[in-house]
């Protein structure tokens, strides 16, 4: 870290904490050593999956044929909705997605039946080879009518419905001074990670499966699959290897079903690996919002009311689509600032437009767009500053959530903001010059941590000596390079007074402990909690062994790099301990429920609060429409940094992701054809799109909170979106409410405010 | 399908210094030929359509999409990964700055990236005016938001930058080289 400017605020920048050393994956991935999933070519004896997708986005599966397709050169099994030894049907919060469809396929991604070959050209060319009749069914497309047309489940297409409410907003809107409504649409972004869904499945000695895949659950998926595959639970393993990217898109099983199938049926491991096209086509999204928000204040700007209606397209099936909702509709009613009444309600329904799923940010920050333009809007109609209109509105770190739950707030809210305010970005280049229009705008943003209201979010841990006297830490979180094995680490040293080479982390195994799964920004809260309780237990039982080793008393033993020390001087390595004491009585397990907000009826997430604002500037080119972000300015409220390059790298990344939502990235759907199918056409940011980026950070939180560290992972991401497009009004005039901006579109209201003035 | 995709042929090119022979389809993608034997699985897929530099090799010293050259191309060429470079003075400079600027996350980008800059370094090396920016624009990252990748350029590789030396690097913290 560096540039301490009074007060506690800091700039972040990429050095390793306290000087360390960078830590040794750093090189193992630049290198190329690093093996990920879809890297497993050595695997002894390894086949090669495809999967057949469905070419209607709905229809009736009339014949299925695959004689000719086993007949061909290097095939080893073909298998379809006959072949699944158990359940076939997965999806994290209702079972609703058949591994291989039976009758009936609901989006033009549906897996109909898989084949494994000795190649994968033999693989695709039997795919080809499969006779598949359909009698295509009528589509739903639009989100906002589903419910009227033909229903792609048992019960309707209505998933599920949910809706918030505080006060009388109806009494709260007659007494307002201005009232703004306006429909907001935010697109059916892609994940992109540059690893594309993929794996291993290896049947074992056992009569089991051992997975090796990248995904963000091992645990929960080995009770999936176990389902899926007919075998007890202890007969499926999932390491969840480190992998190239998730963000929320391989928190659902993705190629796991049907490998560990073929890897039954074919008693040889098998590797299925998505390329792009079929990840394009099958692969979850982010879910596409269509709301309208009313929103009113006094003539002073106090907001009174507030009223929200929102569809979510949930696609095919559900996956964590009711979670997303939720998620979606605590970030609609405003969690940082004071309303009156509100009722806050939305929809999640069943399409053939491809599947939708966790997504970093979750619902949240398509909210968050939404309700951050609102204040903007009612500013704009009371001659406000958008600025003083939150500072007016914002909730001090004392007062309950907006759902009247307990929180805990990592800094005044009205803090966070003072800072935006002071920006650099505020000040030069206003204004337009020939042919660049250039504007700053901010919006802010609360998230809270954790899984949300009623979820089981527990997660624990484990730490022990190993064979070779270094410390194992095992967590069940994966890895995609969240630096998450580098803050364990450094927490584990900073107790210690250890050194990083003393320590090893291992993440990500379904045999190890259960930490439930990588994603709501848990992990950090959880390996911080999990290790405050584990630590010291095994220091004790470290001690202990030591004691009777060297003859002294335990209690004058102190822990110290590399070892056991007495009076300063080092009596026991670790390794001297690993050999000489009993291994088995140095380990200590601890686990702990996510924290959630106390005293509830019923239980509310969002309990740990952390804050961002963001400050954007663009110039938009007044010749095509074409926007560019030139900087973002993040001020970040998220507890303590315990990896700064980590901590910066979450937010800048989260935050380009945003912009890429904001700016290009779409997947339309049109008849349930998502029409881009590679990274030509679907735009995810490139260098040259990237901004100039900088992440003050209100490090630490208030005295005697017992949750210092908190999750940053979707943070950086929640109020990009509707800081640009608030820097695109102040360069134009022109607000965009329909994401992502088309240059088009801003082109033509550009114009046509030129024409009026 | 023509023989272009059946008939295995041998092909011999120059891989990481060594002359190989590989017998396969005239037009199978360097891509599939590097990776499906697991010796050089640091080139990897993202697009196969030549969008995303995961799969770059240098072909004579040039960085390029391994998904676009196919096994015919390949005979009498030099190709290297990173797997090759490890006493290569131009990507240890590389691996240094993105490693003191942490530009990486996931890493499955990153030695398709650490190619093209040393691809960069080699021809401004040769007198070439070379803008880092551009010798990156056709390698995607989804992970880092290229902030990392922007102060690993910036400061680290720009041709007046303090570690502009050939191979040397100052580094403001001793770094441990080979850390396994
Ligand atoms: S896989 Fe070759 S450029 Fe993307
Ligand atoms: S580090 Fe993950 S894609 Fe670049």
């Amino acid at each position: 870290m560096s540039s301490d400017t009074p007060g506690r605020i800091v700039t972040l920048d990429a050095d390793a904490p306290d000087g360390g050393c960078p830590s040794p994956e750093l090189y193992r991935r630049i290198e190329g050593r690093l093996g990920y999933p879809t890297d497993l070519f050595d695997t002894p004896g390894l086949l090669q999956g495809a999967i057949l997708r469905s070419e209607h986005a709905h229809a009736r599966l009339l014949r299925v044929d695959t004689s000719r397709a086993r007949t061909m050169p290097g095939v080893r099994a073909v298998v379809t909705a006959d072949d699944v030894p158990g359940l076939n049907r997965f999806g994290i919060v209702v079972r609703d997605q058949p591994v291989f469809c039976e009758d009936r396929v609901r989006y033009e991604g549906d897996a109909i039946a898989a084949v494994a070959a000795d190649t994968l050209a033999q693989a695709r060319a039997a795919l080809a080879a499969i006779e598949v009749d359909y009698e295509p069914l009528s589509l739903v497309t639009d989100a906002t009518t589903a419910e009227q047309q033909v229903p792609l489940h048992e019960g309707g297409n209505l998933l599920t419905q949910e809706t918030f409410h505080r006060g009388d907003p109806e009494q709260a809107f007659a007494a307002c001074a201005v009232v703004v409504e306006h429909d907001y649409r935010t697109p059916r972004q892609m994940h992109a990670f540059m690893e594309t869904e993929g794996g291993i499945a290896i049947p074992d000695d056992a009569v089991g499966v051992h997975f090796r895949v990248g995904c963000q659950s091992g645990h929960r998926d080995a009770e999936q699959l176990a389902d899926i595959l007919a075998l007890a639970p202890g007969q499926v393993t999932v390491e969840a290897m480190a992998t190239g990217g998730a963000f929320g898109g391989k928190d659902e099983l993705t190629v796991q079903p049907a490998a560990g199938i073929l890897a039954l049926k074919t008693g040889c491991p098998v590797m299925i690996h998505l390329d792009r096209f079929e990840s394009c086509r099958a692969g979850m999204k982010r879910h596409p919002v269509t709301v309208r928000m009313t929103t009113g204040c006094d003539a002073d700007g106090r907001l009174l009311a507030h009223r929200v209606e929102a569809v979510l397209d949930t696609g095919a099936y559900a996956s964590l689509g009711p979670a997303v909702l939720e998620n979606f509709l605590d970030h609609a009613t405003a969690p940082l600032y004071r309303i009156g009444a509100y009722s806050v309600s939305g929809r999640l329904v069943y399409t053939n437009n491809g599947v939708c799923g966790a997504f970093r940010g979750f619902g949240g920050n398509q909210a968050t767009f939404a309700v951050e333009s609102q204040l903007d809007a009612l500013a704009r109609e009371l001659n406000l500053c958008p600025r003083e209109l939150r500072r007016i509105n914002l909730r001090s770190v004392d007062e309950p959530g907006s759902r009247h739950q307990p929180v805990r707030w990592t800094a005044p809210p009205v803090e966070v903001l003072r800072q935006a305010q002071a920006s650099p970005l505020w000040s030069p280049e206003k204004g337009s010059r020939g042919r660049w229009l250039t504007g700053t705008g901010m919006a802010m943003g609360a998230q809270g941590n954790g899984l949300g209201d009623g979820l089981p979010d527990a997660g624990g841990g484990r730490i022990s000596l190993s064979r070779e006297g270094r410390v194992r830490v095992e967590f069940g979180f994966s890895d995609y390079g969240q630096s998450i094995g580098e803050a364990i680490t450094h927490s584990v040293c900073e107790v210690l007074g250890c050194q990083g080479s003393d320590v090893e982390v291992m993440l990500g195994h379904s045999r190890g402990p259960d930490s439930g799964p990588t994603s709501a920004s848990r992990s950090s809260v959880l390996v911080h909690g999990v290790l405050n309780r584990m630590l010291p237990q095994w220091m004790e039982a470290v001690r202990r062994q030591a004691a009777e080793l060297t003859g002294y008393p335990g209690d004058d033993l102190a822990h110290g790099p590399g070892g056991v020390f007495h009076q300063g001087r080092q009596v026991l390595s670790y390794r001297e301990l690993a050999e000489h004491g009993r291994r088995e009585a140095m380990v200590a397990d601890a686990s702990q429920d996510f924290p959630v907000a106390p005293d509830q009826d019923h239980p509310v997430g969002r309990y740990l609060q952390l804050q961002i604002a963001t400050v954007a500037r663009v110039r938009v080119d007044r010749l095509t429409g074409r926007v560019r972000v030139t900087d973002l300015h993040h001020i970040t409220a998220a507890g303590r940094v315990i990896y700064p390059p980590g901590y910066l790298g979450q937010i800048e990344g989260a935050a380009v992701m945003g912009l890429g939502m904001t700016l290009t990235e779409d997947m339309p759907a049109e008849d349930g054809r998502l029409r881009r199918d590679n990274l030509d056409q679907y735009l995810i940011p490139t260098f040259h799109d990237a901004p100039a980026q900088r992440v003050d950070v209100l490090d630490g939180t208030p005295e005697n909170d017992p949750f210092p560290v908190r999750g940053v992972g979707e943070l950086g991401i929640e109020a990009v979106a509707p800081a640009i497009t608030a820097a695109i009004e102040a360069a134009t005039g022109v607000r965009i409410r329909t994401l992502p901006v088309e240059p088009g579109v801003l082109l033509t209201a550009i114009h046509a405010r030129e024409v009026v003035s | 399908m023509n023989d272009l995709y059946r008939a295995s042929e041998p092909v011999t090119f120059e891989l990481n210094g060594e002359t190989v022979t590989r017998s396969v389809p005239a037009a199978t993608p360097l891509l599939d030929l590097l990776r499906e034997d697991g010796q050089c699985t640091s080139v990897r897929p993202g697009c196969r359509i030549g969008r995303c530099g995961a799969c770059n090799v240098l072909m004579d010293g040039q960085a390029m999409p391994a998904c676009l050259i196919m096994a015919w191309q390949l005979p009498g060429r030099r190709i290297e990964t990173v797997e090759g470079l490890g006493g290569d003075p131009d990507f240890l400079r590389v691996r240094q700055a993105l490693v003191e600027e942490s530009a990486l996350q996931c890493g499955y980008c990153t030695p398709g990236f650490a190619l093209s800059l040393v691809s960069g370094l080699r021809e401004r090396r040769q007198g070439n005016p070379v803008d880092l920016g551009e010798a990156i624009a056709g390698n995607l990252c989804r992970c880092t938001g290229y902030g990392g990748l922007k102060r690993a350029v910036e400061k680290h590789l720009s041709p007046c930058s303090s570690t502009s030396s050939d191979g040397g690097t100052v580094s403001k913290k001793q770094i441990s080289g080979e850390p396994e």
